[in-house]
């Protein structure tokens, strides 16, 4: 019981990750990005070779563990020079096709051209890296026990699992008071609100949508790689987890953070608990009778304002 | 070049193309005539494929049919599988965001794809099912000239649908699917019935998706999940867009072209490269059709043939 | 004088080939406020949207205070010094009435941006409304928060798209004597309305815009006796049947 929680909680936490970014880019750049998950696979495979790189930089070879974690420092840059160029990923697939296709100002091509470049990335990964899992580090490591095992099934959890809970929480607060206290933030959700409007206020939205690709692709790389240390680095990663993220981030309602994060942990916790019910291979069907059941009774989210 | 297997060939490319070229019609009364965007294409075809197998298979002790039925009996229950899928979808989804069905018929492929992995007692998990009946293989053998009939089955069934699709869009039915498309006032004034239309047009184009997933069943003679990934919907999408949305004859032509360049291209990648690479290979293709489908939607976003300007958007309004 | 605004010859429309604005002109001079009048699809918004940057100029030139800025990206245009108060949907509804004045004024360079307490000053309603969503205000208030923002990034011009729309005539009353005390303190509007008398009565002077070039052009207490006013609006009204 209490076991099915806390595995809920760290799969909904990097959901919640992602989900946040993709709410974001769904409420400002107006279209359902099917690109998302892929940015998540980039990410962790990005921090895979930056990983290789640090390494052979710093002349460690090895990766020495970092206190009670499975990794070493090595791979905190690692992931921070992954986001930074799954943002860059993300901008020049801007460039080259959703800036033209905003042009002629049909939002479903842009959900066409998404899926299109989704397939694209997903094989183009398959084809740099190959088809089998990566690993940041093959360090075992021994999970704590939390609670003892005659109170609810007991409770064990790993040092890393707790971090990725952790981070993501701590990425998730750090985004809200952007959004809430800069002019970046305020730009951003006035042009989720009412783009014309912030142009003529001064907005220069050509730059939002830029911060904002940035955003979303360097959350959606962070939660990738979040993904890899709990488990492997796949081709089919992203992709995986593109229905539970958009089914957080519409269950949340879209345009809303903290919706996003409550979203992805209810897909999170309901994927755990269907394991026990429906068995573990049905485990990616749960995501989708959330979104169905959210689209049924209440298709603006738990949060949202608009339909 | 001998003769036989040329034309051995070109009878198994056209087969394929035909079935893609119905898949697309459907694809094309759902995008082309009443902008509906669905993304499950894949999901709807292996429902279809799956039904027709299990009603027409030759009876399995440890799963669920076959039936042995006709064949034509499959293909029909094929269409109506996918339409019942597709009916459960259409109401949850329709009446809200045009994306919200996107992703929802995104979610519904891939829930068919887990249902045919695991599902053993029904759809034969990851080994799927064989030994689906060819359609008067008994009489003509494998060679060509059961490829020839075979195609000439597609063809007719193609043809059928290619028509009925014709005159359901110059029906009264057709016209008022336009004007809910390019009139948001006519949509918003049907209110109810609007969604309704929706709603037949949506499950209408998921039988045809059945029914060609029916067909490539019937013609390879096994399937098994893998054969409905997400590549699957890509490619028919890539077609219609090829060919251009809103023309029967644009998906038609699509399905024949795009298909062509897959053949083309997966036989370089073949010849090419070793063995080894082979899946790499296979990943670079699906990369080189996903430029070309982002290539033709920023460069020529009206496709090879185009849509016939009948109502621009503008004069719509006035 | 150089007027503080000023168009010559605007073509423009939102589709090539349907030109809305066929020829038009108009000028703001410092200090003073002009009403821009016609009946409905002569192009009156479609004028100051175009000249905001949110509908594309063909042909002519915006000049503000002398300098050419035809064709710039709408929010350049704030920089430059032109106010805009869109018709509706002219506040940020998912932001506070704090947040909504806070960006507006972090968007603008240093020597443009103003107080926001001077704001308050003017707008005492908003002042008590702070925190609240502007999407929660009244139609009035929402009027009185609109103008604020565009006149927190101090504008050289302000133009304002039927700012009476949708209130009642007390409120249309108390946001008209709003505008009154802006232009006293020194920012020339353009003022698009569908209410005539009102607006004649509070601009200095008007245009009538008819089928997207102006017909007539004068003080405003001259073109509210002008006879040909009322022609102007009935026959386009004819040509409409």
């Amino acid at each position: 019981m209490l076991q099915l929680v806390a595995d809920g909680l760290v799969v909904g936490s990097v959901i919640a990750l992602g989900a946040v970014g993709l709410t974001l880019t769904y409420s400002i750049l107006r279209f359902a990005n099917f690109g998302q998950g892929e940015f998540m696979t980039w990410g962790a495979y990005l921090a895979v070779s930056a990983l290789a790189l640090v390494l052979a930089v710093t002349g460690a070879g090895v990766m020495e563990p970092l206190g009670p974690f499975s990794f070493g420092w090595q791979l905190i840059p690692a992931m921070a020079l992954a986001a930074v160029l799954t943002a860059a990923i993300a901008l020049a697939v801007d460039w080259a096709l959703f800036r033209r296709l905003r042009r002629q100002g049909n939002a479903i091509t842009l959900v066409i051209a998404s899926f299109g470049a989704a397939l694209a990335l997903r094989n183009l990964v398959q084809f740099l890296y190959g088809t089998l899992p990566e690993y940041y580090t093959r360090e075992i490591q021994i999970a704590i026990r939390l609670v003892p095992r005659d109170v609810l099934g007991g409770l064990r959890i790993t040092p890393d699992q707790m971090l990725v809970i952790g981070l993501s929480l701590l990425l998730v607060v750090a985004l809200h008071v952007m959004l809430a206290r800069t002019t970046l933030g305020r730009a951003m959700r006035a042009t989720a609100m009412n783009p014309a409007l912030a142009r003529v206020a001064g907005v220069d939205v050509d730059g939002v949508v830029r911060a904002t690709w940035v955003i979303g692709a360097m959350l959606a790389a962070v939660a990738g790689v979040m993904a890899g240390v709990v488990g492997q680095v796949r081709p089919m990663l992203g992709f995986d987890l593109l229905l539970p993220l958009f089914a957080a981030a519409i269950l949340g309602g879209i345009g809303s953070v903290w919706g996003a994060v409550l979203g992805g942990y209810i897909v999170g916790l309901a994927e755990s608990f269907s394991v026990p019910l429906f068995g573990a291979e049905y485990r990616a069907a749960t995501a989708f009778l959330v979104l169905i059941g959210i689209l049924l009774l209440r298709p603006t989210g738990i949060f949202g304002e608009r339909a | 070049m001998e003769l036989i297997p040329a034309l051995s060939y070109l009878a198994f490319f056209l087969v394929f193309a035909g079935i893609f070229a119905v898949m697309a019609l459907g694809l094309n009364l759902q995008w082309g005539f009443t902008g509906l965007f669905n993304v499950g294409v894949a999901g709807f075809v292996a429902v279809g494929a799956y039904a027709s197998a299990l009603l027409t298979g030759p009876p399995e002790p440890d799963r669920l049919g076959g039936f042995g039925l006709p064949v034509l009996v499959g293909w029909i229950g094929a269409m109506v599988a996918s339409g019942i899928a597709a009916f459960i979808v259409g109401v949850a989804a329709l009446r809200l965001r045009e994306d919200y069905l996107a992703i929802t018929t995104f979610g519904i492929a891939v829930v068919i794809q887990l249902v045919a992995l695991n599902a053993q007692a029904i759809t034969g998990g990851p080994f799927g099912i064989q030994s689906i009946p060819k359609p008067f293989a008994d009489a003509l053998g494998a060679g060509l000239a059961w490829n020839l009939t075979y195609l000439g089955l597609v063809v007719l069934v193609l043809g059928v649908a290619w028509w009925a699709l014709d005159r359901l869009v110059a029906s009264p039915w057709g016209r008022v699917l336009r004007a809910i498309r390019e009139d948001e006032l006519a949509a918003a004034s049907l209110g109810k019935r609007a969604a309704a239309f929706r709603l037949q047009s949506f499950v209408l184009g998921c039988m045809l998706m059945g029914l060609g997933g029916a067909l490539y069943a019937h013609f390879v003679g096994y399937i098994a999940p893998e054969d409905f990934l997400p590549v699957l919907t890509f490619q028919v999408w890539a077609m219609l867009i090829v060919g251009g949305s809103g023309r029967n004859a644009g998906a038609v032509l699509g399905a024949v072209l795009v298909w062509a360049i897959w053949s083309v291209s997966g036989g370089l990648i073949r010849g090419l490269l070793p063995a080894a690479e082979q899946a790499r290979g296979a990943a670079l293709q699906v990369v080189l059709i996903g430029v070309l489908i982002a290539a033709i939607l920023v460069l020529r976003p009206r496709g090879v043939l185009g849509e016939r300007a009948t109502v621009s958007r503008h004069a719509a309004g006035d | 004088m150089t007027p503080a605004l000023e168009f010559s010859g605007i073509e423009g429309g939102y589709e090539p080939g349907l030109p809305i604005l066929r020829g038009a002109g108009a000028r703001v001079m410092p200090g003073e406020i002009v009403t821009l009048l016609g009946p409905n699809g002569a192009g009156k918004s479609t004028l100051v949207k175009a000249a905001a940057g949110l509908v594309p100029v063909w042909a002519g030139r915006v000049t503000l205070g002398g300098r050419d800025i035809t064709g710039m990206p709408a929010h350049r245009m704030v920089h430059e010094g032109l106010g805009f108060v869109p018709q509706t949907e002219n506040v940020f509804a998912n932001l506070s009435v704090l947040d909504n004045l806070k960006l507006a004024a972090a968007l603008v360079a240093k020597r443009r941006r103003r107080e926001l307490a001077e704001m308050f000053a003017l707008f005492p309603d908003l002042d008590r409304q702070r925190g609240l969503a502007a999407g929660r205000l009244s139609g009035g208030q929402r009027q009185m928060l609109a103008v604020a923002r565009a006149l927190v990034a101090s504008p050289s011009v302000l133009m304002l798209d039927e700012p009476s729309a949708g209130l009642s005539p007390k409120l249309v009353g108390v946001v008209f004597d709003r505008l009154r005390a802006v232009r006293d303190a020194g920012v020339p509007i353009l003022l698009v309305e569908q209410n005539v008398k009102a607006a004649l009565a509070l601009a200095d002077r008007a245009v009538v815009l008819v089928e997207g070039r102006e017909r007539l052009e004068g003080a405003a207490r001259e073109v509210a006796a002008d006879p040909r006013l009322k022609a102007l609006y009935f026959g386009a009204h004819e040509e409409a049947a």
